[in-house]
Order: C-alpha cells, then sequence, then structure tokens
C-alpha cells in the first residue's frame, strides 16, 4: 500500500502547477471567461508544447501514453484553476474516444493531430432530450449513394465552438445500436451556437442536411456504445481529477479568507459557525479526492472486472461533482459579498461546477448505475 | 498509489502460519459475534485466555517492540494478522482494552525505562486488560477539565473523585487515568496522568444503565461504568510522565482516539444489509429491487465508502509516518455522523425489521437493530461529532490564534 505519488508524478504535478501561475493566471482566466473557446491561441500552443494535449495518446500515435494516474494528476492542477478551454474534450474524451471505437486508420489520421493540438475533438452526444444512458441519442443518419445525411440538434455540447472535429453520436438507418461519425465542423450545414447563462463554453449544435463520406463512421455502424463507454470509463477519474483541483483550490482561498478576513474583532475562521462550513468543505474535497484516486489506481493496475471498478467510478463521479458544487456553495457562505465579485476569482470555480455537474452523468444518475453494478 | 497491501512470499507464508493457528486455536462458538450483543462471562474468558495465547505469540500487539512484549512485527505482518482475524469477525485485542492501543501508546512516549518495563509488558501479553478512565460527570468535551484530584502524601498520591463512562463488562485488572494535581494551576499544566491497579482499595465500580446494555464492543458500543474513588492510594512511580504534564500525556491516545489510528478494514453492516434487502420482500418481490430501496442501498454504500476510504488513508499515512493535521477527526466525524444517516437509511429500507433482534423474525443475527442503537451511542466517544469538528478546525489553523500540532505518537 502506497497512497503517495510517485516521484515522476510529483515532478509532473510540479511541472503543471508552475505553468498554471506562469500562463493561466486568475487574470488571465478573468479574460478567457470572456471568449468564445476558452482559451487563446498562445495559451493553447504552449500547453500542447509541454505535451498536455498527447498524455493519453500512445506513443505510437505521437503522444506519450502516460497512465490515466498522470494524467490526472495534471488535470487536477489544470481544474485549481480553473483552466479552460477544450483540454478535457479532446485531448481526454476525444482521444479516448477515437481510440476505443476508431479503426487503426482512424487512430493514426485523428491521434497525432490531437495529440499537439492541431486537431480539436469534441464528442456530440446530447439532444434536447437530455441524457448519458444508450436511449438518449435519437438523432438519424440517412445513408446515400457515398455516405450520409445528417440531421438535427446537440444541445449541452462542450467545447462546440472551438471544435474542429465534431465526434457526433447518430442512429444509422439499418443499425439498431449506437453510431458515432467524425463530422468536420466546416461541413456546410453544420452549425455551432454558444448557449447563454450559467455555464461555459457549452454549445448547440444544428445539422442541416450535413453530407458526411461512409469513412466518418467511428469504427462499425451501430457499434459506437460499448467502446464509447470504455471511454467513459477512463475519461470520468480524469474528469474527476479536475474537479478535485477545483474544489482544492475553492478550499484553499476559503481557508484563506477566514484566517484573514476580521469581523467583530476577531478572524471569521475562530467563529464556529464559519468553521462548519470549512470543515463541509474539506470533507467533501477529501472524499473526491480519495473516490477518483481509487479509481485510477483500479483502472491502471487492470483491476477491470473484479474489485467493483464500474462501481468505483460512478462513485468517483457522484461523489466528486457532488463534492465540486458543495465546496463552492460552502465557500460563498464563508466569503458573503466579496465571494461574488467577479475579480476575486471564486466564481470562476462556481461557474465551473455548475458547467460540469452534468457532463458525463450528474451525480443521481452515477447513482443509479451504481444501483445496476451493485447488483440489487 | 497502489491502495492495497502487497504481499510478499514471506508474509504469505506468515498468513498460512497465522490461518493455521487461529484454526486451532479460535474456539467455534467465539468467531462472528455480533459486535456488540451480549458476551457472557464465560465467552469472555475465553476471549481473554485467547488474548494471552495470542499475546504469547507476539501477535496481540504485533508492532509494539518485544523488549516490552510486543511482537516487533512490521506493519506487512500487521495486515496479515488483521485479514486473518477479520475472517473470524475479530479484532487485535479480541476483547476491549485500552491498554494496547491508546495508554500503551502514550506509556512508550512518555514513561521512564523503569514504567516502560514494569507496566507495558502485561499489557502487550495480554496479561492484564486496562481500562481508560478519562471522562467525568462534569468534564465530557472539556477532558481538560477534569476534577478528580490526585494530592501527593509520601510516596503515594491521594485520588479522590468520579469518572464515568468507562470500559466495559466484566471488569479489568487496571485502569489509566488523567487527573487535576494543581486545581490553581493554568489550565492543561495541571493535570497528572496515572496507572491505577484495579485491586487499589477505595475504588467502587458501578455500571451504567445505557442505550446498549452488555458487551464488549469497546468505543461506541456496550456496557460501561461508573468508578468511585475514595482514598486511593496510587505510589508516585506510577505517575506518567511527570506532575502537571498529564495534558501532554494524554494528547498521545487522543491524537489515537480520534481516528488517527486508522483502518484497513471495510464494513461489513453494508454486506450484511445488502444480503437482508435482497431476502425480505414486499408486494411479493425482494424489497432490493424497489427503486427507492435501490436509491437508500447506494446512499449506504456511499456513505461506507468515504468512510473506508478515510480510515484508509490515515491507516497509511499513520504507518508511513506522513504528518497528519486533520485527517485523524475528520475521519472520527465522518463515522459518527454517516453512522446516523446510515442508521436512519436502514430504517428506511428494513422497515421494522430493523428494530427487532426476536430470533424467529430477525436474519441479520442482531446486527442491524444493535446498528439501530449503536449508531447513536457511538457519536459522544473520543470525542463528540462536533468536538472533532472543534479539532479539525484547530489543526487547520483557524480554531486558535496558533495552528494546533497532532499528538506525538511512538
Amino acid at each position: 500500500m502506497d497512497l503517495s505519488l510517485t516521484e515522476q508524478q510529483e515532478l509532473l504535478k510540479t511541472t503543471a502547477r508552475d505553468f498554471m501561475e506562469r500562463e493561466a493566471s486568475k487574470d488571465t482566466l478573468l479574460e478567457l471567461e470572456e471568449t468564445e473557446s476558452g482559451y487563446s491561441d498562445e495559451l493553447w500552443q504552449k500547453a500542447s508544447d509541454i505535451g498536455w494535449l498527447g498524455m493519453l495518446v500512445p506513443e505510437q500515435y505521437g503522444g506519450s501514453g502516460s497512465s490515466l494516474t498522470d494524467a490526472a494528476v495534471v488535470y487536477e492542477q489544470m481544474g485549481a484553476g480553473p483552466l479552460s478551454g477544450p483540454f478535457f474534450s479532446s485531448g481526454v474524451l476525444g482521444a479516448l474516444t477515437i481510440l476505443e471505437a476508431g479503426t487503426e486508420e482512424q487512430r493514426q489520421r485523428y491521434l497525432p493531430s490531437i495529440a499537439v493540438g492541431r486537431e480539436i475533438a469534441s464528442l456530440a452526444l446530447t439532444e434536447p432530450d437530455y441524457g448519458w444512458g444508450p436511449d438518449s441519442v435519437s438523432m438519424r443518419a440517412q445513408p446515400t449513394d457515398n455516405g450520409y445525411v445528417l440531421s438535427g440538434t446537440k444541445l449541452f455540447v462542450h467545447d462546440a465552438a472551438s471544435a474542429t472535429t465534431l465526434i457526433t453520436a447518430v442512429r444509422a438507418r439499418g443499425h439498431e445500436g449506437m453510431t458515432l461519425m467524425m463530422v468536420d465542423a466546416n461541413t456546410p450545414g453544420v452549425s455551432t451556437r454558444l448557449l447563454s447563462g450559467f455555464m461555459g463554453w457549452v454549445g448547440e449544435v444544428t445539422y442541416d442536411s450535413v453530407e458526411v463520406p461512409a469513412d466518418a463512421v467511428l469504427g462499425e455502424p451501430g457499434a459506437a456504445w460499448q467502446p464509447l463507454q470504455r471511454a467513459f470509463q477512463k475519461a470520468i477519474p480524469i474528469l474527476c481529477a479536475y474537479q478535485v483541483g477545483g474544489s482544492q483550490a475553492v478550499f484553499d482561498m476559503t481557508l484563506e479568507y477566514s484566517r484573514t478576513r476580521i469581523q467583530f474583532g476577531n478572524p471569521i475562521g475562530r467563529f464556529q459557525r464559519v468553521q462548519d462550513h470549512i470543515v463541509n468543505i474539506i470533507n467533501h474535497l477529501d472524499a473526491a479526492r480519495w473516490t477518483t484516486y481509487e479509481a485510477l489506481w483500479k483502472l491502471d493496475s487492470d483491476r477491470l472486472t473484479a474489485n467493483g471498478l464500474e462501481t468505483s467510478i460512478h462513485l468517483a463521479k457522484a461523489v466528486t461533482t457532488e463534492g465540486y458544487y458543495q465546496a463552492c456553495n460552502g465557500a460563498h457562505e464563508v466569503h458573503a459579498g466579496i465571494g461574488v465579485m467577479k475579480d476575486y476569482g471564486l466564481t470562476l470555480h462556481t461557474q465551473m461546477s455548475r458547467t460540469l455537474y452534468h457532463y458525463l452523468g450528474d451525480p443521481r444518475f452515477h447513482r443509479k448505475r451504481m444501483a445496476e453494478t451493485l447488483d440489487f | 498509489m497502489d491502495f492495497e497491501p502487497r504481499y510478499t512470499e514471506e508474509q504469505q507464508t506468515f498468513r498460512t502460519e497465522v490461518r493455521d493457528w487461529l484454526k486451532d486455536n479460535v474456539p467455534d462458538d467465539l468467531a462472528n459475534p455480533a459486535d456488540s450483543a451480549d458476551t457472557t462471562y464465560d465467552d469472555y474468558l475465553q476471549y481473554r485466555a485467547l488474548g494471552r495465547d495470542l499475546g504469547e505469540k507476539g501477535w496481540l500487539w504485533p508492532t509494539a517492540p518485544t523488549e516490552y512484549g510486543g511482537g516487533g512485527l512490521t506493519i506487512d505482518h500487521a495486515i496479515v494478522l488483521d485479514e486473518e482475524l477479520d475472517e473470524y469477525s475479530l479484532s487485535l485485542p479480541p476483547y476491549y482494552d485500552s491498554g494496547g492501543r491508546l495508554g500503551g501508546a502514550s506509556i512508550l512516549v512518555w514513561g521512564d525505562d523503569d514504567q516502560k518495563e514494569r507496566f507495558l509488558p502485561p499489557i502487550f501479553k495480554g496479561e492484564v486488560r486496562t481500562w481508560q478512565l478519562l471522562t467525568e460527570p462534569n468534564a465530557g468535551s472539556d477532558l481538560a477539565g477534569v476534577q478528580i484530584s490526585a494530592v501527593r502524601d509520601g510516596d503515594d498520591y491521594v485520588i479522590n473523585g468520579q469518572k464515568i463512562f468507562v470500559g466495559s463488562s466484566h471488569g479489568a485488572e487496571q485502569y489509566w487515568t488523567i487527573t487535576c494535581t494543581d486545581p490553581d494551576g493554568d489550565r492543561h499544566q495541571n493535570l497528572s496522568w496515572f496507572i491505577v491497579p484495579a485491586e487499589t482499595p477505595g475504588l467502587t465500580v458501578v455500571p451504567m444503565d445505557l442505550l446498549i446494555a452488555g458487551g464488549e464492543g469497546g468505543a461506541g458500543t456496550g456496557h460501561k461504568n461508573t468508578i468511585f474513588f475514595d482514598n486511593v492510594r496510587v505510589p508516585a512511580s506510577n505517575l506518567i510522565g511527570g506532575e502537571n504534564n498529564g495534558w501532554q500525556v494524554a494528547t498521545t491516545h487522543l491524537e489515537l482516539e480520534h481516528g488517527s489510528g486508522g483502518t484497513i478494514r471495510r464494513n461489513r453492516l453494508v454486506d450484511r444489509l445488502f444480503d437482508y434487502a435482497r431476502e425480505l420482500k414486499r408486494d411479493g418481490q425482494p424489497i432490493s429491487k424497489d427503486p427507492e430501496v435501490q436509491e437508500l442501498l447506494v446512499d449506504v454504500f456511499v456513505e461506507a465508502e468515504i468512510s473506508r476510504l478515510f480510515g484508509l488513508r490515515n491507516y497509511w499515512m499513520r504507518h508511513a509516518h506522513q504528518k497528519l493535521a486533520h485527517e485523524g477527526p475528520q475521519s472520527s466525524y465522518y463515522r459518527k455522523t454517516s453512522g446516523l444517516r446510515m442508521g436512519e437509511a436502514i430504517l428506511k429500507i428494513l422497515g421494522p425489521y430493523a428494530l427487532t433482534d426476536d430470533p424467529k423474525w430477525d436474519k441479520s443475527d442482531s446486527h442491524m437493530e444493535v446498528f439501530q442503537r449503536s449508531s447513536i451511542v457511538a457519536l459522544h466517544p473520543g470525542g463528540t461529532a462536533e468536538i472533532q469538528k472543534v479539532i479539525m478546525s484547530r489543526r487547520l489553523g483557524i480554531g486558535r490564534q496558533v495552528r494546533e500540532q497532532a499528538g506525538r505518537l511512538a
């Protein structure tokens, strides 16, 4: 048993933290919040240069083939920002989906470009009848002589606006199961629109008689659900690590504030009503951290069916998503007025905790999956 | 990271040895006791005998130093012992005792050589059972406010006063306690810590009538006593850590009692609950098929998993000598409060079956009914849930002007 990071992971962590301090300060992130994509070309290039987009891409496709725990260590630091931009969408979820579902040719075609940040692949799965289960996709793909025609709407698509390729989930005629299509975002008939509101970089994608070639099908038509689930299993704990980093940052800033904010002649952290919130936040944070890293350990050590791997992943996602959300709520209770001033920085996390709340399944969704995997 | 103990070949050889020994030495009727149900005196004597046999082999307190009667084994061996005993639902020691885990830990840190030689071997070999005497009628959460007085008289101290919430059923051979030796002294600098032999004249043990009546379940469950001190003479050589230094001595065992010891065990209650829910029927089908029941079962599972991970983390931190801060009281706080939430969920899941240990109708060997009680009783021992939050805050550097450090562990 050893719950510490390896020396190499400590190094990854330090490098990532330094990068974040240097390139993604609070002021930078506040500026990026106003952009359509959530990143600047310069920041994207620098992050690509240090390999952040190729961590989960195997070496033969131009990535570094890191372990999931290695990647999680970096994503935890990104979450502490929270760093915006399609890092997770493309470098984790997009890359893993292509790796799990794609043919060898498709892997060779897309993964090296994703690994260097030239290609940005976002998953367009959810629709107005929002959900993450196998029945939540109803958009049709109509076969033609040399491909398919896609029509319909994808909603709440993360990083839709910055995507160069939209990995679009459809029902192809003649196939009962789900099909994934690699749709170039510049194809005529594809339009993306950023949704306004208390969420960041989530969009609507409309497909108006979009013609795609037959080889746009990722893997086999009708057979995408299983490989997509395998990609989700690996991607979810990385997203969790990002949320752990966010929760840690929220905890750190709240603790510091409670030490320095003076009211009634005392630092407010001396008041037990305030302590209650801080204790609550660190309980959520630590529960999130250890459920997440245990799931990552199971994945990295190939505990594929034994030891309740699937249950662990659902557990981590339910606990971590809920934890980040509650950590932000607690932080607002402690910070009061200053917490809602945008330049203070807390609201970056508050909005991110809401943005990610339903992504890849909300806590309730994963609790239901747990009821299945625990086999009641 | 690695969340599992790794076993070397040597450990697996040790496991075989332990397994064979336990098979030969654990009486059949002692295995799998309902955690805090009544233990008869005959059973208790058998547990004590098993404890002495384990002590003889150095397995009762496996990691305690051999020079003081411990096993001198590594944590790897202790893990194996713990896992094998868990197969019988037994722990080390197989009865309630505050000597080895808590008092012994304080003596190791704060006792002089003579005291370590006198007091530790009987504890670590299981020859004596030791109870802790901390709480008083007017000193619960505020332990540093104890009033029981110890006054120096020649080579002795004379102790007068009362301690409550002590021990379990069936008595003990010795006690350790914290007393006030300077009523006018500054807080935390007026206390002294003693070992008191149970047969000393002037001690009276009176059982308390509590929500859980019987048993050897230890902290959080089972029988407790009031102990009255009437001019109890204790030799000054039984004073550990020096006069008015008792609070320092106590910080060591309090640290451990506040959850810093950690555990690698799972909560078997969850498995028992799942089995029960698959067995009980409502409207012709197992209640576990009811979606609302499933939600509650998942709630229980999630709480138990978080508790398990906090315990596992603390176990690792302690044995890897990581610097502890809020982690001990956090684990304790979470266990206490989640216990209450789990109790509520179980009540909703099982209905009135959660409340009966009637042998005809209860299918859990009393475990569910006992948990309905013990989850309430467990809220106070070792500090209430609220006190755990107070300690957490101090460790995080916000409860006081100066950040509180964790107690010294050996």
